[in-house]
């Protein structure tokens, strides 16, 4: 008997030794059962849904809550941060400007000086009152912060580059007149700026919160101090995040008094839960488009499935220094040959609509005019293909980052069977995503398809991004190689009459795309929501994003 | 893994049936295995036949492996699809016989090459003693003491995702366990008197590891390997299932699980029939390992 | 007490030796984890400050030094993606895991032990069939479709258990089961085996003779000297239970060890992957040690034959 409890106590051991490590030693060993029984009431009283409570999932933790730190989530900054100006999405589908922090603003004759004038009486969720010194804290932290990636929101402004290459202490061209009132000024005049202020990046942050809270700022929700409608209340990683009402909040207090944010890695999972009605909206976006398809494009759903624009743009871009793509007919008869309709109703079941140039529809500037002249045409492509003495074909590789989604492939392999029909021999060599974004950057990447989403309401987001420098066209692997054009995109930032920029922008658009074949342009997707039964309605994001305005929320009854 | 340090203790005893286990006497052990346990017999059937399906896969699939056919998306079940199709409207079951290929080498190569390695650097450990015995086994420990699917994940990580670099993770995290048993077998020999004996009269150490002392271990290292096999389909689809095995457009079965698995409540087949493929021949194993080792192993056999 | 000393001391090269693996393997990769970060929004100026910044425009060697110097104090580095100290990401995740790994266990040996007991006790009839068939069963399940099924039935179509990790114990309860049974399948072999090894021993014929129960004489005598090898490998799952979780705490939504693994794969975070490949190597290396120990203390044998 001597050794049974020998054994017995040695088990003991190692149960004990284990949850030491833990916080649930009794519960573990006073057996399954019974402490499960225990918590069984509080669970579901917990799983019910509370009044005013919305509760979603998102796939992946928030990295930080710092949006100087990231450059993708922005789920918590949209919700619990104001910005001086906010976009707003109008019944016709366009998007404009509409103020938020700001109360007023002008704008000099030259374009290069903004006078601003803050709401009264703003807080921050702490009680304190945000100031214009408060915004001029953000700024200079976005351009100093060692970790920040939001510099280029702020460096179109008069000593900014001074600020960051550490020759000056303070930022020259921001000057406080008092409490609301300040006075920014641009090196150069940059019709944009505006539009950047409203990105999730320019959130304004309490300089007094944030100097106390130092490092723990975006890393804890106590310290995570905005002017939003929400606050911050609780964030346990990797588990949720819960956002409460902000009692300071300067607006109107909206409908959905706490949300809870659940991290669920597990795309079926999320969709088991949804259906399950443990949360109350599914964002599709995260669930392989054919799986949507045969769960949720049932009669059943039909009310339920809300589709937005997005502003975003899908292309394939071709690499202008890999032969034969240096060749414009090459590249035009690739235009001709992809049938985007096709792809995009067998890939997404239609939910979109192409793209004839590098706007996507709902953007400032998106220009009518340069849509519809992009025909499938594999007859016309092979005549080009022909003229341009690839009769016989040649092999082309699409570089496919290995982290690419199952319907991203699928639209690859499409492409791969319509080039095959025009003799071209398509490779899609797969990378694993840092050596793909490597190899993008290096600008020795042949072709690849890939999405861009507007960061802020203005065209030059997209069009400077890819063709704005000449550094530009060669880390997006486009080597586009007309300068003079290029040159005019970063003209084309400073025309100060809006009528003209906007012209301005829709001849260059139609250059590149239409006339130099830079890309095959091909459509931008919609993103489909379904709302469960309590919510009535809400407004997604203008750009289609995935982070959801929960201000706009409307439960139902 | 688990069971190592049981069977490293040889005791003192089972020296006698180690020298007894010479390789005329496995035919006949083998015999014994099939009356005896027949589902152990079985089990080697079923094997067989999945290895001759996938040998033969192009014959036997009514379609190919990767073309996809947009047009019969997620079929159900037919006549013309035995299995339905996956959501590029490939016929699943011929993905199935092609992704058996693929899954079947990544057991066997694999465990194969773990054997291979694990067997000399176990004789050499074993034999030669002292720091060169030292050197191997830390090495070995090393391998042991990163949990396996773990190491697998960082090899992937590190070379990418492919084919070969599967077989690279696998083989890592294989050999060490081969080659602790194959160092104990050794260490209990090679004192005997026969391997004295062949010593006194001058025959090369390399000569008596792998004709003396290797005929030994085999018995011990065929239930290895049958038992290595199924872990390593097991650890490939779990590799797969993270996202992190083979890529498209090929096929194994994890893969294939991997994507049905978004199916699982509206198309089930297309993530159950991979998931019972890869019971069924991982059950077979263990039988057939279990079988084995029954009548091979002569520490399990007393 | 001089073995245990040795055995302790003996771990270190191996460690060493993990850390310096792991390191390498993680340094020779192609790409650069801050592209990862920035995603679509790149600029050469923010790829240059960050690259700096996380020292990753080091040589090696020197970042192989600063790492060992820091991990010996507890610092394992800094996230990539989180830009937050991987030790306190570890230390967050680790509850959860061991309180995974302890449910399953407990799982895993009760269900092992009475299903082998049965099992060997109704030696070779369909009862014995029957139980090593479902623990069997549990071996060759991979471990996803475990997970997935019993998702699939009790959360999702009888609505009786929490379909993810909510906090309360019942949400643990199917991630046990499903990582448990795989467990219990080999303890039932063990045990079955070593029960009837026993069995078959002179000393029970002795018992039996002398007109003992049969009940008693499996409970008194067979148990007690079969449970021994049972003993040393159910404590040997238990490390591997805590770092094998990584497929359940995936599919569970369980914020444990084997998540940030996993995780850190997707977001190509290396000090993450790192650390939680060091940590759980630890542990099982920890988990070997106290086994060996418990099995010495069992078995005197084993000391005097090293």
């Amino acid at each position: 008997m001597k050794k049974m409890t020998a054994i017995l106590l040695g088990l003991g051991l190692i149960i004990a030794s284990l949850s030491a490590c833990g916080g649930s030693a009794e519960e573990t060993t006073a057996g399954v059962d019974t402490s499960a029984q225990e918590t069984a009431a509080a669970d579901t009283a917990a799983a019910a849904a509370e009044d005013g409570v919305l509760r979603v999932a998102h796939i992946k933790d928030f990295q930080t809550l710092d949006v100087h730190k990231t450059t993708n989530d922005f789920m918590v900054p949209i919700n619990a941060f104001d910005r001086l100006f906010e976009v707003v999405k109008n019944d016709d589908g366009s998007t404009g400007l509409k103020n938020s922090l700001v109360e007023d603003y002008t704008v000099s004759e030259d374009g290069l000086t903004y006078d601003f004038t803050l709401r009264e009486g703003l807080k921050f969720s702490d009680g304190s009152p945000l100031t214009s010194s408060d915004v001029e804290y953000t700024i200079v932290r976005a351009l100093t912060l060692p970790e920040t990636v939001q510099t280029d929101i702020y460096s179109s402004i008069v000593g900014a580059a001074e600020l960051m290459d550490g020759t000056a202490d303070t930022l020259s061209g921001f000057t406080i007149t008092d409490d609301t009132h300040f006075t920014i000024e641009l090196s150069a005049p940059y019709a944009g700026f505006l539009g950047q202020l409203a990105t999730p990046g320019a959130s304004i942050m309490s300089k007094a919160a944030n100097e106390a809270a130092g490092d723990s700022f975006g890393q804890e929700a106590s310290a995570t101090i905005g002017s939003g409608p929400y606050m911050v209340e609780s964030w346990t990683r990797n588990a949720d995040l819960v956002l409460v009402q902000n009692p300071n909040y300067w607006g109107e207090a909206p409908d959905v008094k706490k949300v809870i944010i659940s991290v669920v890695p597990d795309p079926s999972t999320m969709s088991m839960m949804f259906q399950k009605g443990e949360i109350d909206m599914l964002d599709a976006d995260y669930i392989d488009s054919a799986v949507f398809d045969s769960t949720y494009r049932l009669p059943e759903y039909e009310d339920s499935i809300v589709s937005a624009d997005r502003l975003a743009t899908t292309y394939f871009a071709l690499n202008e220094n890999v032969e034969p793509l240096n060749d414009v007919r090459v590249r035009k008869a690739i235009q001709m040959a992809i049938d985007r309709q096709t792809i995009l109703d067998t890939v997404y079941s239609g939910d979109g609509t192409l793209v004839d140039g590098i706007f996507s529809h709902g953007l400032i500037g998106f220009s009518e005019d340069n849509q519809g002249w992009l025909e499938y045409d594999p007859e016309g492509a092979k005549a080009l293909l022909e003229e341009a003495g690839y009769g016989d074909g040649f092999t082309l590789e699409i570089s496919s980052d290995n982290s690419s989604t199952a319907s991203l492939l699928l639209v690859m392999q499409i492409i791969q069977q319509e080039l095959a029909e025009i003799g071209i021999t398509v490779n899609i060599e797969p990378y694993d995503e840092a050596s793909w974004l490597d190899l993008r950057l290096s600008g020795e990447m042949p072709s690849y398809i890939s999405t861009w989403t507007a960061d802020y309401n203005d065209p030059d987001n997209f069009i400077y991004t890819f063709f704005g420098t000449s550094e530009n066209v060669v880390s997006r692997s486009l080597n586009y190689p007309d300068q003079e054009i290029i040159d005019r995109v970063a003209a084309a930032r400073a025309i100060t009459d809006e009528t003209e920029r906007l012209a301005e922008y829709a001849a260059l658009e139609n250059k590149i795309i239409k006339e130099d074949a830079a890309w095959v342009p091909l459509f931008s997707r919609s993103h489909l929501f379904v709302l469960g039964d309590r919510v009535e309605s809400f407004v997604p994001h203008w750009a289609g994003y995935s982070d959801f305005i929960f201000s706009s929320f409307k439960l139902a009854e | 893994m688990s069971s190592d340090i049981l069977k490293n203790d040889i005791r003192p005893d089972d020296e006698l049936s180690l020298q007894i286990g010479e390789r005329d006497g496995i035919r006949d052990k083998l015999k014994r295995m099939c009356r005896q346990n027949p589902l152990a017999a079985v089990s080697a059937i079923v094997i067989l036949i999945f290895i001759l399906m996938a040998i033969f896969a192009p014959i036997i699939a009514p379609y190919g492996e990767t073309e996809p056919d947009l047009l019969n998306r997620l079929q159900d079940p037919s006549l013309t699809h035995l299995l339905g199709t996956d959501e590029l409207g490939r016929d699943l079951f011929s993905r199935m016989l092609y992704g058996s290929r693929l899954s079947i080498t990544i057991g066997i190569l694999p465990s194969l090459i773990s054997l291979i390695i694990g067997v000399i650097a176990g004789l050499v450990a074993g034999y030669f003693g002292g720091w060169i015995d030292y050197v191997i086994m830390r090495i070995a420990d090393v391998m042991l003491s990163v949990p396996s699917l773990l190491l697998a994940m960082v090899v992937m990580y590190t070379l990418g995702t492919s084919t070969i670099n599967l077989f690279v993770a696998l083989t890592m995290t294989g050999w060490s366990s081969v080659a602790r048993v194959v160092r104990s077998h050794t260490l209990s020999i090679k004192e005997s008197e026969y391997v004295e004996a062949a010593r006194s009269i001058g025959v090369s150490k390399w000569k008596i590891m792998f004709r003396h002392i290797f005929p030994n271990c085999i018995p011990s290292l065929i239930v290895l390997f049958t038992l290595n096999v199924p872990s390593a389909i097991l650890s490939e689809s779990s590799l797969s299932f993270l996202g992190i095995g083979i890529k498209v457009p090929f096929a194994s079965w994890g893969l294939i699980v991997n994507q049905g698995r978004q199916f699982l409540f509206t198309q089930p087949w297309l993530c159950l029939a991979p998931c019972v493929a890869i019971m069924i021949i991982v059950l077979a194993f263990n039988f057939l390992g279990d079988g084995l080792r029954d009548v091979l192993d002569p520490y399990m056999q007393r | 007490m001089k073995y245990f000393l040795k055995r302790v001391i003996g771990t270190i090269p191996v460690l060493l030796g993990v850390v310096l693996l792991i390191f390498i393997m993680l340094r020779i990769i192609p790409g650069s984890p801050v592209l990862v970060m920035l995603g679509e929004h790149y600029d050469q100026e923010t790829i240059e400050r960050l690259t700096e910044l996380m020292g990753l425009d080091q040589p090696l060697l020197v970042q192989f030094f600063d790492y060992v110097k820091g991990a010996l104090m507890g610092d394992l580095g800094v996230s990539y993606r989180y830009q937050r100290p991987v030790a306190d990401m570890i230390m967050d995740a680790l509850p959860y895991t061991v309180k995974l790994a302890v449910m399953a266990a407990l799982f895993a040996w009760v269900m092992g032990l009475v299903s082998g007991i049965i099992a060997a006790v109704n030696n070779n009839n369909f009862i014995d069939r029957l139980f090593m068939g479902v623990s069997l069963l549990g071996v060759s399940m991979p471990i996803f479709m475990t997970s997935l099924v019993l998702q699939y039935i009790f959360s999702f179509k009888l609505g009786i258990l929490p379909m993810t990790e909510d906090g309360s114990m019942v949400s643990m309860i199917l991630p046990a089961i499903a990582l448990g049974w795989n467990s219990a399948g080999s303890v039932a072999r063990m045990t079955r085996s070593s029960l009837i090894e026993v069995m078959q021993a002179d000393y029970i014929d002795t018992a039996k003779a002398k007109g003992l129960l049969r009940g008693a004489v499996i409970m008194k005598h067979a148990l007690r000297n079969s449970l021994l090898p049972v003993v040393t490998m159910m404590a040997l799952q238990l490390s591997s239970m805590l770092s094998g979780a990584v497929i359940t705490e995936s599919v569970f939504a369980i914020p444990g060890i084997g998540r940030l693994a996993t995780e850190a794969i997707s977001n190509r975070d290396m000090p993450v992957l790192q650390g939680t490949v060091l940590f759980t190597t630890v542990i099982v290396i920890a988990g070997n040690l106290l086994a060996d120990m418990l099995y010495s203390v069992l078995d005197p044998r084993i000391r005097k034959g090293e």
